[in-house]
């Protein structure tokens, strides 16, 4: 059951690979999320090096995310042009974020700034997130109506130059926030190796207010190319993409992704919202963690580059 | 002692001319007068494939000893060398952050001895650090911190930034190998079979880099080395292994795309799968 994976350089089992694709994969279909911040732990946990996790994993959010795009095309909940603009900030920040990894991986400071970014993204967003829906569960729970929600827009938002219609997202505004927010999760991107779904989900929702039905399917598009620029550029960069690998947590991703997808009906968004808050607030507390706990060796291994 | 008849003349070829491939027949040695080891291993050649998880290879030899003074057999596996990068944790307001990485040069990947009784016993100190032999006498150098000066008229004298501290460093080298397996020290690792037949075994774990592996087998006598014997042991990729490997490093940029592209067509594929049904 043992594969020796040529890249990484280590043997896993294959079977527990597929699982924790389908695992994930489920997840991510069940919440409409990439998965990545889930899927990289884990792999570092069962001994891959984390440059070549995230790396590798970045292709497949991919996989899970074209099938994502191509459900929710069919349902015309995908707005590609909010999703284009946006992926031209994903590609400058995927550029950056790649170079900023290579630099910092010669500092040995790699590993404080991902697990800083985890627990810094990862716990607000997870705050929000759980916070948000619990009132919401909680009102209905006390039979009270939703308060009228503020619809009103920010005002910043209105006086950047370079306007432009989003018909589907059912906006009239400039380009510079779409592009901005594409070059933070481009930067995620290649640091954490995830999509950033579950900033990108937000921040179209409360900051751009999109309408909420394009929401998720114009994030996932966005998020196949930047997460595409990222793997192609890890690879020629840093050379750290093990297809292997990641072929292995594609097959199990794409099975999963589509079961979660179909069980993702049998839940009231609030209640899935609430779940996946506490997911995330949990993993970016236990990758936190390590900056807190006193480790069982003082020294190791700094990761990655010995060819300077 | 019995002297033993010098060895015969080789066999002279017949008329007839000798079958092309075949070598010069190897004749046996007289070993009557010198103290001296030979070795050999069963694979000299490890393949790395999917399947691979770890192999182990048998060294054997035999000690050719005229005298009867006792002798003892080291044996030494070093992998090819690599820079090695470490951090220090440190406690900084709460928090546990890297120090500046220290680089190592040099650093064999893989390294193991094995021998018929602890090394401190077959030689001393002196001996043992001239000839390397023992994960103590490890010449890993840190020149990246370092560099010679001339001080008080002696050329070439290492100063290290690291200081009192390079030894901590160097520990924690060979500590965090010994725990992955990559390094390691058999007290008892040479088991004689066979009067002056012997065997040991090179455990190599997955993570053993790929490259030109140097054997050494010493051996001692009166603390001092009487006879060295220098094997040589590939490790390599084979295969699809190979193939992935090499592309990733010749063509990555290629190889990058081909990755996105099998992924989206996976992705692609699934989703009109499962429309289906």
């Amino acid at each position: 059951m043992d594969i020796y994976l040529p890249i990484a350089e280590v043997s896993v089992n294959w079977a527990v690979l597929v699982m924790l694709g389908a695992l994930v994969g489920f997840v991510s279909g069940l919440f409409g999320i990439g998965g990545g911040f889930l899927m990289a732990p884990v792999l570092v946990f069962l001994g891959i090096p984390p440059t070549v996790a995230v790396a590798s994993q970045a292709s497949h959010v991919v996989a899970s995310s074209t099938s994502g795009v191509i459900r929710y095309s069919g349902q015309g909940a995908v707005d590609y042009r909010m999703g284009g603009i946006m992926a031209v900030g994903g590609a400058i920040g995927a550029f950056a974020g790649v170079e900023v990894f290579r630099w910092l991986r010669l500092l040995g400071q790699a590993d404080l700034v991902v697990a800083l970014s985890y627990l810094l993204f990862l716990g607000s967003i997870g705050c929000l997130m759980l916070y948000e829906s619990l009132t919401e569960i909680l009102r209905r729970m006390r039979g009270e109506t939703a308060p009228r929600k503020d619809r009103r827009r920010p005002m910043w938002l209105y006086g950047l130059p370079l306007k432009m219609r989003f018909p589907r997202s059912g906006l009239y505004i400039s380009v510079l926030p779409p592009i901005g927010l594409g070059v933070l999760v481009g930067v995620l991107s290649a640091i954490m190796g995830v999509g950033g779904g579950f900033i990108l989900v937000p921040a179209m929702l409360y900051v751009l207010r999109m309408k909420a039905s394009v929401v998720v399917g114009t994030s996932l598009f966005q998020i196949i190319i930047t997460t595409a620029i990222t793997t192609v550029l890890q690879a020629g960069r840093n050379q750290t993409v093990d297809i292997v690998l990641s072929m292995i947590l594609v097959v199990g991703g794409v099975v999963g992704a589509q079961f979660g997808a179909r069980f993702a009906g049998k839940f009231r968004a609030e209640e899935l919202r609430a779940a996946l808050g506490l997911i995330v607030l949990l993993v970016g507390m236990q990758m936190g963690l390590d900056l807190f706990v006193r480790p069982s060796d003082l020294f190791l291994f700094a990761p990655g580059i010995s060819d300077g | 002692m019995i002297p033993i008849p010098p060895p015969p003349p080789a066999i002279l070829a017949p008329a007839a001319p000798a079958p092309a491939p075949v070598a010069a027949p190897e004749r046996s040695v007289d070993t009557a007068s010198d103290l001296r080891i030979a070795a050999a291993l069963t694979d000299a050649r490890v393949r790395v494939d999917s399947g691979f998880s770890g192999a182990s290879i048998v060294l054997y030899g035999a000690v050719f000893n005229p005298g009867d003074q006792p002798t003892d057999v080291v044996v030494v596996v070093r992998g090819p060398d690599a820079a090695v990068r470490l951090v220090k944790k440190t406690r900084n307001m709460g928090v546990w952050l890297n120090s500046r990485p220290v680089l190592f040069e040099g650093a064999p990947g893989f390294y193991m001895t094995a021998s018929t009784r602890p090394l401190s016993d077959i030689a001393d100190f002196g001996q043992l650090r001239r000839l390397g032999v023992g994960v103590d006498h490890l010449r890993i150098a840190a020149p990246e911190e370092s560099r010679t000066v001339t001080r008080y008229g002696v050329r070439d004298v290492v100063v290290s930034r690291l200081g009192e501290d390079y030894l901590d460093w160097r520990r924690a080298v060979i500590r965090l190998r010994e725990a992955a397996a990559l390094y390691n020290t058999d007290p008892d690792g040479v088991s004689f079979v066979d009067r002056g037949l012997f065997r040991a075994e090179v455990e190599l774990p997955t993570t053993a880099p790929t490259g030109i592996y140097n054997a050494e087998v010493w051996l001692f006598q009166d603390g001092a080395p009487a006879s060295v014997s220098n094997l040589t042991l590939t490790v390599e990729k084979v295969g699809f292994e190979r193939d992935v490997y090499e592309m990733a490093h010749r063509q990555p940029w290629l190889y990058g795309i081909v990755c996105v592209f099998l992924a989206a067509l996976t992705g692609y594929l699934a989703s009109r799968l499962f429309r289906r049904f």
